[in-house]
């Protein structure tokens, strides 16, 4: 507890943004660990397992939740960036750029790999994550972090494939958006 | 030179014509993580990089993402995010010693 407590709640917290439901899944995570302490057998590090046993809760809680609430949301970011794409003519539907607009994706540091060592990247990834709407990143973390299949995704949180592509898609397209303006366009 | 430009302009309008626009790419782009796209439409999404370098780097750059996500976990000592208040860690150890005897 005294060890892992703290980042098991962190952990709960970045994914269900409440604090109060997140203590209650560190506390039954605790439990569970208490139970079945004689099937660790230091198979793998002690905060991996408890890890394990906090996903699983949070995933019991989305799976519960579901039933009654729904997690489909299509109203985020719903224009996809159209503000970015040429409205008509020959090369309508294209990425803007003309005189003094260049609104496509613009180039990234040589080495964006180097960002995953900074602690301010991080930062500045955890807010742009935080900017979406809880069930959209409740989806993009399932997946994207999580690396669960779509398919059970879907199934733990009963909406349906193509809206969760959708969502998926509306995710990946403003987490990139928020990055490129809060980390690589301030490190050219 | 001028034969040259003109030609370039017109294999750009064809390719153009035959893929996806980048709105269209964008999307394909994600959903090519989720299933593999069809070996017809892998060439058009290719073909339509030769002629934009924006959608060459929303590609590269969503990879990037998909690459970096997983590692959040490693990162959450580092986050301004606030661990468990010395009440919540009390009220935790107290439930545990009640469940426990």
């Amino acid at each position: 507890m005294e060890k892992h407590g703290d980042y098991l709640f962190k952990f709960a917290l970045v994914r269900l943004r409440d604090s109060a439901m997140a203590e209650d899944m560190v506390q039954e995570t605790f439990l569970a660990a208490l139970k079945g302490g004689d099937k660790f057998a230091g198979r793998s590090a002690e905060k991996s397992w408890l890890v394990g046993i906090l996903k699983h809760k949070i995933l019991d809680h989305y799976r519960k939740a579901s039933r009654e609430t729904s997690f489909t949301d299509l109203e985020f970011y719903s224009d996809e960036e159209s503000d970015r794409f040429t409205p008509d003519g020959l090369f309508k539907g294209g990425w803007i750029h003309d005189a003094g607009r260049e609104l496509g994706p613009m180039e990234w540091s040589s080495d964006p790999g180097a960002s995953l060592d900074s602690q301010a990247f991080w930062k500045a990834f955890h807010e742009c994550s935080n900017k979406m709407p809880r069930n959209v990143a409740t989806v993009f973390t399932m997946r994207e972090v999580d690396g669960i299949e779509s398919k059970d995704i879907c199934r733990t949180l009963n909406i349906t494939e193509s809206n969760l592509w959708v969502m998926l898609h509306r995710a990946r397209m403003a987490l990139r958006r928020c990055l490129e303006t809060s980390w690589f366009g301030k490190q050219v | 030179m001028r034969l040259l430009e003109s030609l370039k302009l017109r294999s750009v309008i064809w390719v153009w014509n035959h893929t996806p626009n980048c709105a269209e790419m964008s999307r394909l782009t994600s959903l090519s993580f989720e299933q593999p796209p069809s070996l017809a439409l892998r060439l058009k999404m290719r073909l339509h990089h030769f002629i934009c370098v924006w959608c060459q780097r929303y590609e590269r750059q969503l990879k990037f993402l998909h690459r970096a996500s997983p590692h959040t976990h490693d990162h959450l000592d580092q986050l301004a995010v606030r661990g468990l208040s010395t009440e919540a860690r009390q009220r935790l150890v107290q439930r545990l010693r009640d469940a426990n005897h």
